[in-house]
């Protein structure tokens, strides 16, 4: 809860110690295969520490009525929190509004102990927060390693390449791209290059928005299961929309489901999974639930 | 034959002073979204700055620098207390269209309240006259030429290589990823105003140089030029400004060779109506 | 005396002018920043129709022509000149091109014609221009420098001017003019009600034309000279300034700003100096175009509106609409059943690599109220925009009531009565709510230019019908009391019902709704849900995307479930509900 950290280091490498608590990981694959390469200057920066990031009560929306309504949701370091929730939730939003894309007009967000609500999303993005949109998630005129660079424009100088190159070696694929402009990528690329952009800062926070979105399931499953859930692994915050329910929740710590811009559930995967009233969520079937004025 | 090598010589140069104005014009609407028509009297401004330091006894080639600082601060300070707060609002593109052309109203006359109607020239030498296989160019000719391809090896390297041209690709292609990624945005628009304000005094400077004796009104045909290297090239496109502004400024000189030299604007015109006719984006297509 | 005379002259000529720029650029949102040429244009014609030809003169000046036609011709040929002139232009406001890219294709235009004509001696006369151009009916009267004459003249022309206004007005104040604001206000939307924007604007381009031709052609019959050096593109702004001071989108604005700029202006200067003789010559002029620079910013600033803001439209709602069959039964070509009325064979669209929707086949039976559904980023909007012609299909073929539509557009597929709704907000803003529905209802004889110039009788029945089938629906809707509210006054849930009600007023045969609750209180999404079912039942078929599920089963028989640009299954949402590779969809993605 509160920011004084003990300055641990976590290892970077294939040995890479998994934080604690661990989680059932049904689809996960078995340990990642990445290999660091950076090393130099890469290797005398501090490793990951991720702060916790907070949104409390948070009520947000563009101009009118608000989209969201009073949202409290939280993320450690070392954890993959998901959001879930049917379309026009409000999941967007919610992560819009904790990286200043969207007005927060209630509520705070916190990180660690600072508070960064309604902070412009270029301050969010130095406080250490990486975000991924959605939609328009790369630079289409730019190459692939353009991308990255601007993806690691708050880095020195000298870091940059070293930074690129172990991107490179998470996404070995870009790296056969590396001149590409990214606008002629396929879906799956521009996601990991989407991904790979924000991994140049190595934030200490991550939010994604529907990473998987337009992807095949088993690029998905990937994404998921290796990059994502390695985020946490690393030290990393994860705060995560997804439409995939099931696949996010074999990789998350916790969970919250979003309806109508409220907070409807929120658990562990495995508290979820048994509840009925989860997938009913979903597909509906509860119709008074739905339209809650219309029937007395 | 020496007709033809003599107006290619003569296009070179309107190309070489078109370029540099062309990448400024399109660079700025690039990255800050401003269709800004007030260019031209910004240039207007350049080259009687630099008339002006030009007066008091400073060479010519020194006064450009002067007239660039002054054009960068000028451009600055018409997005700061002009666009970006019309833009801030969410005036529609058009409105910030028709808000320049009041700007350029204002700088143009003022300059000419100022003046008066009369035209003036630079005190400067136009140097040696050289031969070289039939184009005939004098040295403060073959200077601009070199000024031009010095600036576009410039520009290119800076979009290419430099963090600050880099971000400012970035901002033109999406400003809001380009936040996210901690870039501030608002500083990139500033310093590209300033980039393209320095480009813009260069290019009136040039021009003014290039004609020989000019007033406030002299850039009134020029803007027809530039507007037609940047749509021919796509709005936004930089080195699309670049070969438009070759294409056009070769054509309109050899051109006015063979025909009536008044109607030389005639093909920039044919061509910026013909390219929004059929190809509204452009040579290259995509911005940036 | 002579001077007021002169002041009333040009006064009334950038009267006309500045009416013509109202209608083209405040109206129906055309911004012509060469509109100074289609003046020159015009006041060339005058002055060649009234001048004998160049050998009678002594052949000092060169123009083509020279008909020495009497009065009115060389006006009634300035204001065709203004006309014709405009064709040309046409293809710059399509729907292809956007607006700020086709005023700057106008602007230079305006430059470079100047250009030519300045340069061009043996048709224009170059920049020397045309002289001793007859005044009107100059054989007729014995001087045209008598004091009455003069006066005659003036009255002719301040007539004239009110004929121009009384002409605007008729046109902007019926169903055409609604229409226009309408695509001023949105183009894309207009598009896909049917109003073809093409048609439109080209209607604008020449009418404008021909009334700033008119004031070209008034101007030089009373100066006597046509002098290029005149019409520099910087005199188009001072109209701009006028109209945008005085109000656009409000004639009586644009009089007025006419009066205060281009008028106004010359006054000043006039008086200064000749209480300043001294002053150098070029100062005042210079400052005159400065002062005309800050006006357009600052207006644009702190009163974009102008002085005269348009005006709101207020219509009465009909006495006792309630007692109307509210909502018009559509046009129920057959019978509710199996008939198929809208398919699609194997539909895709690329998005640079992104398959949005990937070779898409279904079939929708008249009479039923269809969901589509499907996670985030299943291409079910982009479906919709495929069917509806808003986007165009990369490969695959649609069929609407068994005819293939692939290749239409959106408005004509509007108009066989297969009509869209949009996700986001597409209310005409700046029109009344009612204003919003009556800009859809279909055939309404007022809403061409022919029918705008034959005057509110010709249309007033259609546009009643109209008023009562839009009060009619509503009513339906609990809205009366919104009727005379701008549309973009409303809150978002009101808007989405402003755009239901709309689509409702063509009496479409089948409605694509996409997300149509998405805002709105659940309690009226019920109402809306069936209402919908009650028009299905009237033979009306509704193809809906919505992401509440809980409406789906309540209002939608058969949903159509898509995933990742495919359809994945169609059924009842009871049936879906058990098939695992709908959960799955929409679980695992």
């Amino acid at each position: 809860m509160s920011a004084e950290h003990p300055a641990e280091p976590v290892e970077r490498g294939p040995d890479a110690a998994r934080p604690a608590e661990p989680v059932e990981q049904p689809t996960r694959p078995a340990e990642p295969v990445e290999r660091p390469t950076a090393r130099g200057p890469d290797a005398a920066r501090p490793a990951v520490l991720g702060e916790p990031i907070r949104a409390e009560s948070v009520t947000a929306g563009y101009g009118g009525d608000p989209v969201i309504r009073g949202i409290s949701v939280r993320a450690d370091r070392g954890q993959v929190v998901s959001i879930v929730g049917p379309n026009g939730s409000g999941k967007s939003t919610l992560l819009k509004s904790m990286v200043g894309v969207v007005r927060v007009s209630g509520g705070r967000v916190l990180l660690g102990d600072r508070a960064i609500t309604n902070l412009a999303p270029e301050e969010v993005a130095r406080a250490g927060v990486g975000y991924v949109p959605q939609v328009d998630d790369v630079f289409g005129p730019l190459t692939v390693r353009e991308n990255l660079e601007m993806g690691g424009y708050l880095l020195a100088r000298r870091d940059v390449a070293a930074r690129v190159e172990h991107v490179f070696s998470v996404f070995p694929r870009l790296g056969t791209m590396a001149r590409r402009p990214a606008g002629k990528l396929s879906g799956g690329e521009r996601k990991m290059l989407a991904m790979g952009r924000v991994l140049m800062l190595e934030p200490a926070v991550f939010l994604l928005d529907e990473p998987t979105a337009n992807l095949a399931p088993a690029i998905a499953r990937s994404l998921l299961g290796e990059h994502v859930r390695r985020l946490a692994e690393r030290g990393a915050a994860v705060l995560i929309v997804e439409q995939r329910a099931k696949a996010v929740l074999a990789i998350s710590d916790r969970t919250y489901v979003l309806g109508g811009g409220e907070l409807r559930m929120e658990g562990t995967p495995a508290e979820l999974s048994g509840n009925p009233e989860f997938v009913d969520s979903f597909l509906g079937g509860g119709r008074d639930r739905a339209l809650p004025s219309s029937e007395t | 034959m020496t007709v033809f090598l003599a107006s290619v010589g003569f296009g070179l140069i309107t190309a070489a002073v078109l370029a540099v104005a062309a990448v400024g014009f399109t660079l700025q609407f690039a990255v800050t979204d401003v269709l800004n028509l007030a260019f031209a009297a910004v240039m207007t401004a350049g080259a009687f700055t630099a008339y002006w330091i030009n007066q008091l006894g400073v060479s010519i080639w020194l006064a450009l620098v002067v007239a660039m600082a002054a054009c960068a601060v000028l451009s600055v300070v018409l997005n700061l207390v002009v666009y970006s707060p019309f833009q801030r609002r969410g005036s529609s593109p058009i409105t910030i269209v028709i808000v320049s052309l009041g700007m350029a109203l204002i700088i143009e006359f003022g300059i000419q309240a100022i003046v008066g109607g009369v035209n003036v020239s630079y005190a400067m030498s136009q140097g040696h006259t050289f031969h070289l296989g039939g184009l005939i160019l004098t040295t403060v000719q073959l200077v601009i030429i070199a000024i031009s391809v010095v600036v576009m090896a410039a520009a290119h390297i800076m979009l290419r290589y430099s963090k600050l041209g880099k971000a400012m690709r970035a901002t033109a292609a999406n400003r809001s990823l380009a936040r996210n990624c901690g870039i501030r945005t608002d500083r990139v628009i500033t310093a590209t105003w300033a980039l393209t304000g320095a480009l813009c005094g260069l290019a009136g400077t040039v021009f003014a140089i290039d004609i020989g004796s000019f007033g406030p009104t002299s850039t009134d045909l020029f803007v027809v030029l530039i507007l037609a290297a940047v749509f021919l090239g796509g709005p936004g496109h930089a080195y699309g400004a670049m070969l438009g502004a070759l294409l056009i400024g070769v054509a309109t000189e050899v051109s006015a060779a063979y025909i009536q030299p008044d109607y030389k604007y005639v093909i920039a015109f044919a061509a910026l109506l013909a390219m929004l006719a059929v190809r509204p984006s452009g040579l290259f297509g995509a911005r940036a | 005396m002579t001077y007021l005379i002169t002041l009333l002259v040009y006064g009334a000529v950038d009267v006309i002018a500045c009416l013509g720029l109202s209608q083209q650029f405040g109206v129906a949102g055309v911004t012509n920043f060469g509109f100074i040429i289609f003046q020159a244009a015009g006041a060339y014609v005058a002055a060649i129709l009234a001048l004998p030809s160049d050998a009678a003169n002594g052949g000092f000046q060169h123009y083509i022509g020279g008909w020495n036609l009497p009065f009115p011709l060389p006006w009634i040929g300035a204001a065709v000149a203004g006309a014709v002139l405009a064709l040309p232009f046409t293809f710059l406001v399509g729907r292809r091109l956007r607006g700020d890219f086709a005023a700057v294709g106008l602007l230079v235009t305006a430059v470079l014609l100047n250009l030519l004509v300045m340069n061009y001696v043996p048709l224009f006369n170059g920049d020397a221009g045309l002289a001793i151009v007859p005044a009107p009916l100059q054989s007729q009267v014995m001087t045209t420098t008598s004091t009455a004459y003069q006066w005659e003249f003036t009255a002719g022309v301040i007539i004239l001017a009110g004929a121009v206004y009384w002409l605007v007005r008729r046109i902007t104040e019926s169903p055409y003019g609604r229409t226009l604001r309408a695509m001023r206000d949105n183009d894309k939307v207009a598009d896909s009600l049917g109003k073809n924007l093409l048609s439109l604007r080209t209607g604008m381009l020449v009418l404008g034309g021909a009334i700033a031709g008119l004031s070209g052609g008034v101007l030089v019959s009373f100066i006597s000279v046509w002098s290029p050096a005149a019409w520099t593109y910087a005199e188009t702004i001072v109209l701009f300034a006028a109209v945008i001071i005085g109000g656009r989108g409000n004639h009586l604005g644009a009089v007025l700003g006419a009066i205060i700029v281009p008028v106004g202006f010359e006054e000043s200067t006039r008086l200064i100096t000749n209480a300043n003789p001294s002053l150098p010559p070029n100062l005042l002029p210079s400052l005159q175009w400065v002062a005309i620079g800050l006006l357009i910013g600052l207006f644009l600033w702190l009163r974009p509106q102008g002085i005269v803001p348009e005006r709101r439209r207020v219509i009465a709602l009909p006495v006792g609409s309630g007692e109307r069959g509210p909502v018009e039964r559509p046009v129920a070509a057959g019978a509710p059943g199996n008939e198929i009325i809208l398919a699609a064979a194997d539909l895709s669209r690329d998005f640079g690599g992104v398959h949005a929707v990937s070779g898409v086949s279904l079939a929708v039976r008249r009479g039923t109220v269809t969901g589509l559904i499907g996670p985030n980023g299943a291409g079910k909007s982009t479906l919709l925009s495929l069917l509806a012609g808003t986007e165009r299909a990369s490969a695959g073929q649609v069929f609407y009531q068994g005819a293939d539509v692939t290749g239409r557009p959106a408005f004509r597929r509007a108009r066989l009565g297969l009509v869209r709704t949009f996700q986001l907000a597409s209310e005409f803003r700046r029109l009344t709510v009612m204003e919003n529905l009556l800009s859809a209802a279909p055939g309404n004889r007022g809403e061409t230019l022919r029918g705008a110039f034959a005057g509110r009788r010709y249309w007033r029945d259609d546009e009643a019908a109209a008023v009562a089938k839009a009060a009619g629906i509503l009513e339906r809707f609990g809205l009366e009391e919104l009727a005379n509210s701008y549309a973009g006054d409303l809150s978002g849930g009101q808007r989405r019902l402003v755009e239901i009600m709309r689509a409702l007023m063509t009496g479409p045969a089948m409605l694509l709704l996409d997300e149509p609750m998405a805002g709105v209180h659940p309690e009226l999404a019920r109402r809306i849900g069936n209402l919908l079912v009650e028009l299905a039942r009237d033979g009306m078929t509704v193809l809906m995307v919505e992401h509440e599920l809980a409406i789906m089963d309540e209002f939608c028989d058969p949903v159509i479930v898509m995933a990742e640009g495919s359809v994945l299954a169609e059924g009842t949402m009871a049936q879906l509900r058990e098939r695992s590779e709908v959960v799955e969809a929409y679980l695992v993605g």
